[in-house]
C-alpha cells in the first residue's frame, strides 16, 4: 500500500510544490494550509508522515508537533525551518527529523525514505 | 604713590583685557609677552607651559632677542626648573665669566645679563613660567615684583580657562560623537529587524521558484534549448538562497545555548566534515593541540558555523594543494584557536573589508562567511584576527577560558572583526 504523506505549509506554492515532488517518489500527498486544518485531517485520514512547517500564522509547528505526538505518539513527524543548523526551540526535540528548507528536495526525500523504511 | 598706583592698574587692566579676548589661548600669551616685555623693561618675554613628562615647551615669546636654542626644558632642567622647585621669583645676574645662573646651566641665556623667571599658578601646581630676559643689568623693584606677580597670577589664570575651555570642547565633541554612534545603532536594529523580516518573506517564494524550476528541468526534453535557461534560473535562485540563509543566520542573535564544551572538540568536528574536500584537493591537515580540554561556554552548533565558514575560505584558497594549520592552546584566560593556510593570503589592500557584509573576491561568494564568524565569536565575548603570515592567511580566534573563573552567559553584541 503506498504510504500517505500530511504536507502542513501556510505557502501555497511549497504546497504543491511538495505534492508533485513527492507524488514523483510514489508517495500519496495530503495538504493542509494552517496547523488547525492538519489537527482535523489527521483525525479523519490516515497518515503515516507529517512534514510541518515550524512558521505558520496561528497555530505553529511546535505546537502542532506537541499535540500530534501527544494523539499519535508513534506518527513520525519531520520539522522544517528556515534557520539551517539552529534547533530554533526546544519543543522541537520530539520531532523525528530536523529539515532547513531548501529548494532542493533531495535532502527531504531522502529523509523521509529512511523514517518510513524504519516504520516498516 | 599716586602715579605709581595708577601704573599698577594700567598693567594689570591691560592683561585682563588680553584674558577676556577671543582667540586662541597662543595668541592671547603671545599679546600678553609683548606687554610684560614692554611694562617691565625687558628685552623678551616668553611663557613656557607644563606639556607631559613634566617638560616645559614655548608656548609664546615676545620679539626682542633671538628664542632659538631653548624650545623647551626637560623636567629639572634650567631657570624655570630652579623657580618652580622654589614656588616663587627667581631672579638671576649674570656673574662674569661664568656658564652658571643660580648653580644651574641654561643654554636660553646666551648673551644675556638678567634673567627673571616666575613660575604660574599657585598651591604647588604649576602651569609653566613666565620668563624676562634683558641684555644689560636691570632689576625690579619691590613694588613692581610684587606687580609682575599679580600680572603673572592672571596670565596663569587665563592658561587654566583656557585649557578648562579645551577639556569642555573635547568632552562635548566626544558626547556628540558617541550620540550620533548610538542614533546610528538604533537605525542599524531597525534595519536588522526589517532585513530579518524580508529574508523571511522572500524565502518561501524563492523556495517555490527553485523548486519548480528544478521539476522544469527534469520535464524538458534532453537536447531542448530551455535547457540552458533553466539551469541558469536554478543557479541564480541558488545564489540568492544562499544569500538570505546568511542574512538570516547573521541576524540569529539569540539562538545560542552557552553550554560547557571543550574547544579541541569543536575545531575536531568543524574539521571532520570537510575531510572529503581536504582529500579531493590534496591539502595536508597538521593539528596540534596544546592544552586539553580547553574549557569554553560555547553554543556548539554556532561555534561550529564560525570554524566551517573560516576552514571553508582556507579550502577555497588552497584548491590546488595546500597545508592546512589548525593549532588550539590556551593563552592566560583565554582558549585561542589558530587556523593557518598555505593559499597566498589576503590582499593587504582587502585586509581591512573582510568582516564587512557583503565583502567579497570571489565569483559565487556571498561575503557573508566572515562576518558571521565573527558574530558568532564576539557573542561569545570571544575576538578574531587575521594576518597574512608565511605563504597564507591566519586567523586567530580567542574565546575566553572557563575552566577556572564562572563566566557570565550574557551574549553580547556583535562588534567588528580585527586585522593585526
Ligand atoms: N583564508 C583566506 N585566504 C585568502 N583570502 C581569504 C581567506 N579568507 C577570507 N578571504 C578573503 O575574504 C573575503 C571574504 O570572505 P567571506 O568568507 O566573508 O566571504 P566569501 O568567502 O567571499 O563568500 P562565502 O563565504 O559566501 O563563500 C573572501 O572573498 C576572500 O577574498
Ligand atoms: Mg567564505
Amino acid at each position: 500500500m503506498k504510504k500517505r504523506i500530511l504536507v502542513v505549509d501556510d505557502e501555497e506554492g511549497l504546497r504543491l510544490l511538495y505534492k508533485e515532488e513527492l507524488e514523483d517518489e510514489g508517495w500519496e500527498v495530503d495538504l493542509a494550509a494552517s496547523g488547525e486544518e492538519s489537527l482535523e485531517k489527521l483525525e479523519k485520514d490516515s497518515i503515516d508522515l507529517v512534514l510541518l512547517d515550524i512558521k505558520m500564522p496561528g497555530m505553529d509547528g511546535v505546537e502542532v508537533l506537541r499535540r500530534v505526538k501527544e494523539k499519535w505518539k508513534d506518527l513520525p513527524v519531520i520539522l522544517c525551518t528556515a534557520y539551517p543548523h539552529y534547533k530554533h526551540d526546544f519543543g522541537t526535540w520530539a520531532s523525528d527529523a530536523y529539515i532547513t528548507k531548501s529548494s532542493d528536495l533531495t535532502e527531504l526525500k531522502q529523509t523521509i525514505k529512511e523514517i518510513l523504511g524504519k516504520k516498516q | 604713590m599716586k602715579a605709581v598706583v595708577s601704573m599698577e592698574y594700567d598693567i594689570i587692566e591691560k592683561v585682563n583685557e588680553v584674558a577676556a579676548a577671543g582667540g586662541s589661548l597662543e595668541d592671547r600669551l603671545e599679546r600678553a609677552a609683548r606687554l610684560f616685555a614692554e611694562e617691565f623693561h625687558f628685552d623678551q618675554c616668553l611663557f613656557f607651559l607644563a606639556g607631559s613628562g613634566g617638560a616645559l615647551k614655548l608656548a609664546a615669546a615676545s620679539s626682542g632677542l633671538c628664542t632659538t636654542g631653548v624650545l623647551c626644558y626637560g623636567k629639572g632642567e634650567g631657570l624655570p626648573a630652579v623657580a618652580m622647585e622654589k614656588g616663587g621669583l627667581v631672579e638671576a645676574q649674570k656673574e662674569p665669566g661664568r656658564a652658571e645662573w643660580e648653580g644651574v646651566p641654561d643654554p636660553g641665556l646666551e648673551g644675556v645679563s638678567t634673567a627673571l623667571v616666575y613660575p604660574l599658578g599657585g598651591g604647588g601646581s604649576f602651569s609653566g613660567v613666565v620668563y624676562l630676559k634683558a641684555r644689560e643689568r636691570t632689576s625690579l623693584s619691590p613694588a613692581r615684583k610684587d606687580l609682575l606677580k599679580v600680572a603673572s597670577l592672571q596670565a596663569a589664570l587665563m592658561i587654566r580657562n583656557a585649557v578648562l575651555l579645551e577639556d569642555h570642547r573635547r568632552a562635548h565633541a566626544e558626547l556628540l560623537a558617541m550620540q550620533e554612534k548610538l542614533a546610528s545603532s538604533e537605525k542599524l536594529l531597525a534595519l536588522g529587524d526589517m532585513a530579518a523580516t524580508m529574508a523571511h518573506e522572500i524565502r518561501n517564494p524563492l523556495l517555490s521558484l527553485g523548486g519548480y524550476a528544478a521539476r522544469l528541468k527534469r520535464q524538458l526534453p534532453s537536447g531542448s534549448p530551455g535547457l540552458v535557461y533553466i539551469e541558469k534560473m536554478s543557479q541564480e535562485i541558488g545564489r540568492i538562497e544562499k544569500i538570505m540563509n546568511g542574512i538570516i543566520r547573521f541576524l540569529n542573535d539569540n539562538l545560542a545555548e552557552l553550554k560547557t564544551d571543550d574547544l579541541n572538540c569543536i575545531v575536531d568536528e568543524a574539521l571532520d566534515i570537510f575531510a572529503d574536500e581536504f582529500s579531493a584537493h590534496g591539502i595536508a591537515v597538521e593539528r596540534r593541540s596544546v592544552h586539553a580540554p580547553l574549557t569554553v561556554l560555547a553554543d556548539r552548533e554556532q561555534m561550529k558555523i564560525a570554524f566551517d565558514n573560516i576552514i571553508a575560505n582556507a579550502i577555497q584558497s588552497m584548491e590546488k594543494g595546500g597545508a592546512l594549520k589548525v593549532v588550539t592552546s590556551r593563552s592566560g584566560d583565554f582558549a585561542v584557536a589558530e587556523v593557518s593556510d598555505t593559499g597566498g593570503g589576503i590582499d593587504p589592500e582587502h585586509i581591512g573589508y573582510i568582516f564587512n557584509p557583503f565583502f567579497t573576491t570571489k565569483k559565487h561568494g556571498t561575503g557573508l562567511g566572515l562576518p558571521i564568524a565573527n558574530s558568532i565569536i564576539t557573542r561569545h565575548r570571544g575576538g578574531i584576527e587575521v594576518r597574512n603570515e608565511g605563504r597564507g592567511a591566519s586567523f586567530t580566534i580567542r574565546l575566553p577560558y572557563s575552566g577556572a573563573a564562572s563566566v557570565s552567559s550574557d551574549l553580547l553584541p556583535a562588534e567588528a572583526g580585527r586585522v593585526v
